[in-house]
C-alpha cells in the first residue's frame, strides 16, 4: 500500500526483443513510455538502458514482473537480466517493486485470465493520448507478437503499481 | 518527489507533434530545427524566455507546469534568500516589506513539504 501517493515510478519490462519502459507520476498520469529494441549483448545493452532510464527520469520506485511468480514462465537470459537489474536499483538506492501478469490483469479487467490483447485495449482506452495509437491489431495464430505490445506490458506493470480506486 | 525538470516530451506527444515541427513553431532556423528542442526535452540546455513563452503558447499549459522542477528550484532559491533578507536590519521599519519577506520564506517550508 503506498501511504505517500506522491512518487514516480518507471516500470520496466524485460522481453526477449529488448524491453518496455512507462514513467508514470500518478494513476492516471503517464508521463513517459516507449520500448527498446535491442539486437545483440541484448543483458548488458539493456542494463545500460536502464541505467540511462533511471539517471534521467529518477524514479522512487522500480516496478518489475514478477518473474518468479508461479503464473510466469520467463527464459533464462531475462531471468538473469531481471537479477542484474534488482542488483543494480539496489547500488542506485532505488526501491524495487515486483508486480505478476495476475496482479495486472486482475487490477485492471477484473478477472486473472484475461488475454495480452485485453489488458493493452484497455490500457489504450485509460490512456488514449499517450498510448491510444500505438495498439497492434489483434494478434493472428500466424503472426508473430507485435514489437509495441512491449510498450503497454510496461504500462501495464506501472498501472497495477497503484491501488486500485475501486 | 522532486519534479523532472522539464515535462516538454510528453506535452509533445499528447498535440502528436515532432521536434521538428516543434522547432519550426519555435522560429528556430537552419537544418537542425529538432536539435534545440530534443536538448531542451533532454534537460540538456535551459530555454530563452522567448522559448519558454513560445512552448506556453504551443502546448497551452503555463510555464510553471512545463518547467516544473526549474519552477520548484526558483522557488526554493528565492525563499533561501528571502530567510537571509528576513534577517538584516531596516533603517526604516517597513509593515509592508516584512510582510512580504516572510511570506515568501515561508513559502521553503511549503516547498519541501509538498515533496
Amino acid at each position: 500500500m503506498i501511504k505517500n501517493k506522491s512518487v514516480r515510478i518507471l516500470a520496466i519490462a524485460p522481453l526477449s526483443r529488448g524491453l518496455g519502459y512507462a514513467v508514470m507520476e500518478r494513476s492516471d498520469k503517464l508521463v513517459a513510455c516507449g520500448n527498446k529494441a535491442i539486437l545483440r549483448d541484448k543483458n548488458a545493452k539493456a542494463l545500460a538502458w536502464v541505467n540511462r532510464f533511471i539517471q534521467f527520469y529518477q524514479p522512487d520506485v522500480l516496478v518489475l514482473p514478477n518473474v518468479t511468480a508461479a503464473d510466469t514462465r520467463r527464459a533464462a537470459r531475462i531471468k538473469a537480466l531481471h537479477r542484474k537489474i534488482v542488483a543494480w536499483a539496489g547500488k542506485k538506492k532505488v526501491k524495487v517493486r515486483l508486480v505478476s501478469v495476475t496482479q495486472v490483469r486482475t487490477q485492471l479487467l477484473g478477472e486473472p485470465k484475461a488475454t495480452k490483447f485485453a489488458v493493452a485495449k484497455t490500457l489504450a482506452e485509460k490512456f488514449p493520448v499517450e498510448v491510444g495509437k500505438r495498439l497492434p491489431p489483434k494478434r493472428r495464430p500466424w503472426m508473430s507478437e507485435d514489437p509495441r505490445m512491449d510498450i503497454f506490458d510496461a504500462v501495464g506493470l506501472a498501472f497495477a503499481f497503484w491501488p486500485s480506486d475501486k | 518527489m522532486k519534479s523532472l525538470s522539464n515535462y516538454l516530451q510528453s506535452q509533445r506527444k499528447r498535440l502528436s507533434l515532432s521536434q521538428e515541427e516543434v522547432g519550426f513553431l519555435l522560429g528556430i532556423r537552419g537544418m537542425n530545427k529538432s536539435a534545440k528542442v530534443c536538448r531542451d526535452e533532454k534537460f540538456a540546455r535551459e530555454p530563452s524566455l522567448l522559448d519558454a513563452l513560445s512552448y506556453e503558447v504551443i502546448y497551452g499549459r503555463p510555464i510553471r507546469e512545463l518547467f516544473a522542477g526549474l519552477y520548484e528550484q526558483a522557488g526554493q532559491d528565492v525563499a533561501a534568500r528571502a530567510k537571509f533578507l528576513g534577517f538584516r536590519k531596516l533603517r526604516k521599519p517597513d509593515v509592508r516589506k516584512q510582510e512580504t519577506i516572510i511570506q515568501l520564506a515561508a513559502k521553503a517550508g511549503v516547498n519541501s513539504s509538498k515533496q
